[in-house]
């Protein structure tokens, strides 16, 4: 990955944060849900890209981050933002234990459980009285939407800041090493458990700084946006569709996906989730491992001495020792 | 002075079939120990008792005193074991050199220096050229190199060699000979897993023990071990009577 695109990104995260002010309320809430996209994509991508567990539940966290916020707000009185930081640090530490029994599942037991499991939390909440129950909670309507925008853009940053450390790290490694196989990265030396579980925490924390924006932009929680499938899964494929466990995929698919669905919704009011359904299998198909893996790819081939195939270089036949 | 690896009194059942029954050996430090026995008999089990992905139904297995039993897997590779698979198992996804570094980081602190000290040791062993190619695209041979590879990436004082020469061709099994009596100059102990080439594990055993059936039938020098009637029964099937 080189200097320039990364400077790139601070650029981007530079303007995307002094344009706030001047934009629209429309272009605001357009640019605000990309980034909620964006940072619950890049969120996911650690435990379920680079460490192979694919999480069907990672949005638990965006909910509970959601409704600690509100009950900070409404009950404590703190100021929002202290209350969606505690989101974030709360959902990280009851990462801690449900990491600890999800994390022994592997494959799609480990996808199946998570989804039991925001679905499980989504109904506790809806039966709580405390919590506002099914009707959720209502919020003070004086926060300015900019402030929300703003909290959501450091988070994405965060997101991707974190991102780009690990897979430059020792740590990013040996997460790819047990996303491959974890018996035998174990044998070479890598501490499977613990990475596993550190990485499923930066996961967890992710969403749950995220949660409590979302509540006070909507000035609302309630189980089923808290608990959003529709986030859920349009984070993951845009993820699987840019290039799972990559710096750049879930940035790329995102931005892709999203102008996509845009024009598709444009010109096929009626059909265009149809179209849009039918464009992603056809992708999946094509470029299976995503957009950037494919296009990196690609830059190997050309690029010559790189791309040593086994046919190509016989003269790797030297003794062992 | 007590051995580097003790293994004593190893039994371990998968059901009703027993494995590996009270199976007792020590390897000194650098000494090749050589594990012959017919497909089946438990070499591989045994390698799995000892780098921690199996546990035993009952027995002790200590390395340079520490009981290894129950400890978890990169622990035991942090004491200094490395082993190597007879399937062989890169990572496909990760390059050569980033699944020999996996490995260094159990020595270097950075991932930087982690993947130059792989870089060496992927060019000791002749994959140099491959570095940056995905361990997926290797060949079955190199394929060998590389899990050798790693293993000598964690700077092991004992290597587990599982079934080192399945499927090489002769010259590769000369080559992979060697490259273990390379292990004993350096002061690596080895503990290899045969299945028949004969005329390899006469060159480069120090002792062998044999293995039918989950149990030990015979350990000692290579000469005597090959010459015991139990040993040639195991290998050839008992001597034909009256023919």
């Amino acid at each position: 990955m080189n200097r320039i695109a990364l400077v790139a990104a601070v650029a981007v995260v530079a303007v995307l944060a002094a344009a706030g002010p001047f934009l629209s309320g429309y272009a605001l809430a357009v640019v605000y849900q990309t980034l909620v996209y964006l940072a619950l994509a890049y969120g996911w991508n650690i435990i379920s890209g680079y460490a192979g567990y694919f999480s069907f539940g990672q949005i638990t966290f965006f909910g509970i981050g959601a409704y600690v916020t509100a009950l900070s707000v409404t009950n404590a009185h703190l100021d929002w933002r202290l209350g969606a930081l505690l989101g974030g640090l709360v959902s990280m530490a009851l990462a801690l234990p449900i990491g600890a029994i999800m994390l022994r599942l592997r494959g799609p037991f480990f996808s199946l459980g998570m989804l039991g499991l925001a679905q499980t939390v989504r109904v506790l909440i809806s039966s709580s009285e405390a919590m506002g129950g099914g009707t959720g909670i209502y919020l003070p309507v004086s926060v300015n939407p900019l402030v929300v925008y703003e909290w959501t853009l450091g988070v994405a940053a965060f997101a991707f800041a974190v991102t780009v450390a690990i897979d430059r790290s020792a740590f990013g490694l040996r997460l790819r090493a047990l996303r491959e196989d974890q018996q035998v990265a174990g044998t070479l030396g890598v501490d499977v458990t613990g990475a596993k579980i550190r990485a499923f925490l930066i996961s967890a924390l992710i969403p749950g700084l995220l949660g409590g924006g979302y509540a006070m932009y909507l000035t609302l929680v309630e189980p089923v946006s808290a608990f959003s499938t529709r986030l859920e899964l349009q984070s993951i494929v845009m993820t699987v569709f840019g290039g799972i466990g990559t710096v750049w995929g879930p940035l790329v698919g995102g931005i892709v996906m999203s102008q996509i669905s845009e024009a598709l919704w444009a010109r096929f009011p009626q059909a265009y989730l149809m179209i849009f359904g039918g464009l992603l299998v056809l992708f999946l198909i094509v470029l299976p491992r995503g957009v950037v893996p494919a296009i990196a790819d690609r830059l190997k081939k050309r690029g010559g001495p790189r791309s040593f195939t086994p046919q190509a270089a016989p003269a790797a036949r030297e003794t062992v020792a | 002075m007590s051995a580097l690896l003790e293994v004593r009194n190893v039994s371990l059942a998968f059901g009703g079939v027993k494995a590996l029954r009270d199976v007792s050996l020590d390897v000194n430090e650098g000494e090749i120990l050589s594990i012959i026995g017919p497909n089946g008999a438990g070499k591989t089990t045994l390698f799995n008792v000892i780098s921690g992905v199996y546990r035993p139904s009952s027995g002790s297995v200590r390395f340079e005193g520490r009981e290894l039993v129950g400890m978890p897997l990169h622990r035991i590779a942090a004491l200094g074991i490395a082993r190597t698979y007879q399937v062989v198992r890169p990572f496909p996804r990760l390059s050569v050199v980033d699944n020999v570094a996996v490995a260094a980081l159990i020595k270097e602190r950075s991932l930087d220096a982690a993947r130059r000290a792989a870089r060496e040791v992927v060019d000791s062993v002749g994959l140099g050229r491959l570095a940056e190619a995905d361990a997926g695209t290797l060949t079955l041979t190199q394929r060998k190199r590389l899990e050798v590879a790693r293993a000598l990436a964690l700077r092991p004082k004992l290597i587990l060699l599982d079934e080192v020469m399945a499927g090489l061709t002769p010259t590769e099994m000369d080559e992979m000979a060697q490259f273990v009596l390379g292990l004993r100059e350096r002061g690596i102990g080895a503990v290899a897993g045969i299945e028949h080439v004969m005329r390899l594990v006469l060159r480069i055993s120090d002792r062998i023990v044999v293995l039918d059936a989950g149990t030990k039938i015979a350990e000692g020098a290579p000469a005597e071990v090959i010459s015991d009637p139990r040993v040639v029964e195991a290998y050839l099937g008992a001597p034909l009577a009256g023919v």
